[in-house]
């Protein structure tokens, strides 16, 4: 995110002009600084290790293991690129909102209720439209639920001046419990033998693969949403609207924009991309709802975004790097008996590096 | 015992486990920064207790691990934060998520681990007052404690130098830095201090009130309390009124499914975020104007 806004500074302190200056020397020598940034990423990668260390496993054999189930075994990327749809669409919804100065934490609700409206539209239509029909009205339901949920915490922030970080974090404990309600009572499905599932979506409802690998057509629209933001952001007026109340919101107001309304839109757009991250993880690759399906996504996209700095492409590609760390938890699960959390660990220390390099940089992150 | 006076009972337990990372989160954000890792402050915190709670055998012993473990995530974020001027609400979620993976690992040996839970102490005299006894004086130590602090946060903010310093580096740190101090270190005292509070109700969570470790346990309870702090408008009495309003949502769940009354579970799981945003939409508005100036700046990123 680019500096818009002239900075209303007070003088600066004698710890500013000492920033300013340090700021200046490691800007001169770039060389130094992509030395600090390999220091710090090998010293975070050396505490993850020891924190595997602790439980008496071998580090090496867990980075290998990361590496393998990320690269090299067989169908590691496709199945890499599938985990990334979720996660690519979840962070565009941390992205736009952000772009507007305000921060949604709520992706992983988002996700979830996007998945549900989908499963909700896709069980009740079962065999009796063709495929495409179905997918459209699935993608149209999860993304008017994930619009709701995002859209809601954006009107709260403009009417009640709540906090959007911490209501959209409120909000995904809801929309879990939302999830679990209808999973455990009203749309368990009879058959699947006591667990808490939905019916699995009819066979012609499940997104169709591609050039005849496991990649599906999930993944075409995922990047095509990438791509169409990046545009819209970039070249639109919309977008331009929302980096400039961002930016400077009083600075927008007296520019006669609709702040509130940007505000308010920033957060559906966001909330819809989740959902359709929700439905096209649903139809493309679960193929039926259960607890937990979402295993985190949205937080794990929250840190894709931050990584990415917001810009879609970036994200896009963080994205893609956080999928390949997080498919190798069950390996890890199973080679080691490591908690499955512990990739969480590893994605926070990569994430926690450029947080230690900040420097004074403007923008909603 | 009736089910109105169990709940409330029960809703001051409870409570007493978001008036810890609140009031430590009202510090915290008196000084200027607020700190979504409060949720992985509270996980480190139950963690800690249940590791050194359940190797030496003492709940109190536990409870200081809480203490420590909250303060050391939480000076991590203050570090962040104040010396390298990272995004506040990016850092805390990332700590919390470093939190939550560090604890999974780390905790896995500790899930059958059972420590001795913090004694209930009946306070003699107090105690027996009919009504009122067993609803506020028949808990946990830390209950106790928790009431004191109340008392010392608010006596310290507002009749303390100290305090003053603190809630000056809130609104205007220049202003701290002119008068010969150093906003820095105040505000990171602040969040170390307050994040240890944290851990000390993770700690109230886990050897207090469950009495054992499971993964996530906080479950968003971190969140709560940052939630609390904005809609009690940064007062220490709102704080105590709204953790204890949150701990009654929480007790009214099992409490109500106790005496047979049949509530939708899941609609009750989901009561203490409604009810705290409920709360945070109907009161959000008149607190808004009473944030401290450097907390506004950080929460609308117009830094």
């Amino acid at each position: 995110m680019s500096a818009t806004a002239p900075e209303l500074s007070q003088s600066p302190t004698v710890a500013e002009r000492f920033d300013e200056a340090k700021k200046k020397f490691v800007e001169t020598r770039g060389w130094r600084r992509l030395g600090v940034v390999l220091v710090i990423y090998f010293v975070f990668l050396a505490l993850f290790g020891a924190l595997v260390a602790t439980q008496k496993v071998n580090p090496l054999g867990v980075y290998n293991t990361i590496y393998h189930s990320a690269l090299l075994s067989t169908g590691s990327i496709p199945e890499v690129i599938l985990r990334a749809v979720p996660i690519v669409l979840a962070a565009l919804a941390v992205s736009v909102p952000a772009r507007a100065g305000l921060v949604n934490v709520g992706g992983e609700g988002q996700l979830i209720v996007g998945a549900v409206a989908a499963t909700g539209v896709g069980v009740q239509l079962g065999n009796s439209v063709p495929g495409f029909v179905g997918w459209i009205l699935m993608a149209i339901a999860g993304m008017a639920a994930g619009a709701l949920w995002g859209g809601v915490a954006g009107l709260l922030r403009v009417v009640a001046n709540a906090n959007e970080a911490v209501t959209t974090l409120l909000l995904n404990f809801i929309a879990n419990d939302v999830m679990l309600y209808l999973l455990y009572q009203p749309w368990k499905d009879p058959t699947g033998g006591g667990q808490p599932e939905s019916r699995p979506l009819s066979s012609h409802e499940i997104l169709p693969k591609l050039f005849g690998s496991s990649i599906n057509l999930g993944v075409i629209i995922a990047l095509a949403a990438v791509l169409v933001l990046w545009y819209i952001l970039k070249r639109s007026g919309w977008g331009f609207a929302l980096r400039v109340v961002g930016g400077n919101p009083e600075a927008a107001r007296r520019a006669s924009l609709p702040v509130k309304r940007l505000m308010i839109s920033s957060m559906a757009v966001g909330g819809s991309l989740a959902g359709l991250g929700g439905m096209l993880y649903l139809a493309g690759t679960q193929l039926q709802l259960f607890p937990g399906g979402t295993a985190t996504y949205g937080y794990i996209a929250f840190l894709a975004a931050f990584l990415g700095r917001n810009d879609p492409i970036k994200v896009t590609f963080a994205a893609l790097l956080f999928a390949a760390i997080a498919i190798s938890a069950p390996g890890l699960q199973l080679n080691y008996g490591l908690d499955g959390n512990v990739v969480d660990a590893l994605l926070a220390f990569i994430v926690l590096a450029p947080l230690v390099l900040t420097s004074r940089r403007k923008g909603a992150f | 015992m009736n089910g109105f006076e169990q709940t409330l009972t029960t809703g001051i337990e409870g409570g007493t486990i978001i008036l810890y990372p609140a009031l430590g989160e009202l510090i915290g954000e008196r000084a200027g920064i607020v700190n979504l890792g409060t949720e992985g402050c509270m996980l480190g915190g139950a963690l800690a207790a249940i590791v050194v709670g359940s190797i030496t055998g003492s709940a109190w012993l536990g409870v200081l691990a809480g203490f420590g473990a909250g303060a050391v995530v939480g000076l991590a974020h203050a570090l962040l934060v104040v010396k390298r001027n990272a995004n506040q609400l990016a850092s805390g979620l990332v700590l919390w998520f470093l939190a939550l993976g560090l604890t999974s690992v780390l905790g896995a040996n500790y899930v059958s681990a059972i420590v001795t839970p913090l004694p209930v102490i009946k306070v003699t005299g107090l105690g027996s007052i009919p009504w009122i006894g067993p609803i506020f004086f028949d808990h946990d130590p830390l209950v106790y404690v928790s009431y004191v602090l109340v008392a010392v946060v608010t006596w310290a903010l507002y009749r303390t130098r100290l305090g003053l310093v603190i809630r000056a580096t809130g609104e205007r740190p220049e202003v701290v830095a002119v008068a010969g101090r150093r906003p820095d270190w105040i505000q990171i005292g602040a969040v170390t201090f307050g994040a240890a509070l944290a851990g000390v109700g993770g700690a109230q969570l886990s050897v207090g009130y469950v009495g054992n470790w499971s993964d996530d346990m906080t479950n968003g309870y971190g969140f709560i309390a940052v939630a609390v702090v904005l809609f009690a408008a940064w007062r220490p009495l709102l704080v105590l009124a709204g953790s204890y309003l949150f701990g009654v949502a929480l007790a009214a769940a099992s409490v109500l499914e106790a005496h047979g009354v049949q509530v939708n579970q899941y609609f009750l799981d989901a009561l203490p975020y409604l009810v705290t945003l409920l709360a945070l939409v109907l009161l959000g508005r008149s607190g808004g104007r009473r944030a401290p100036e450097g907390l506004t700046r950080a929460l609308t990123n117009s830094s």
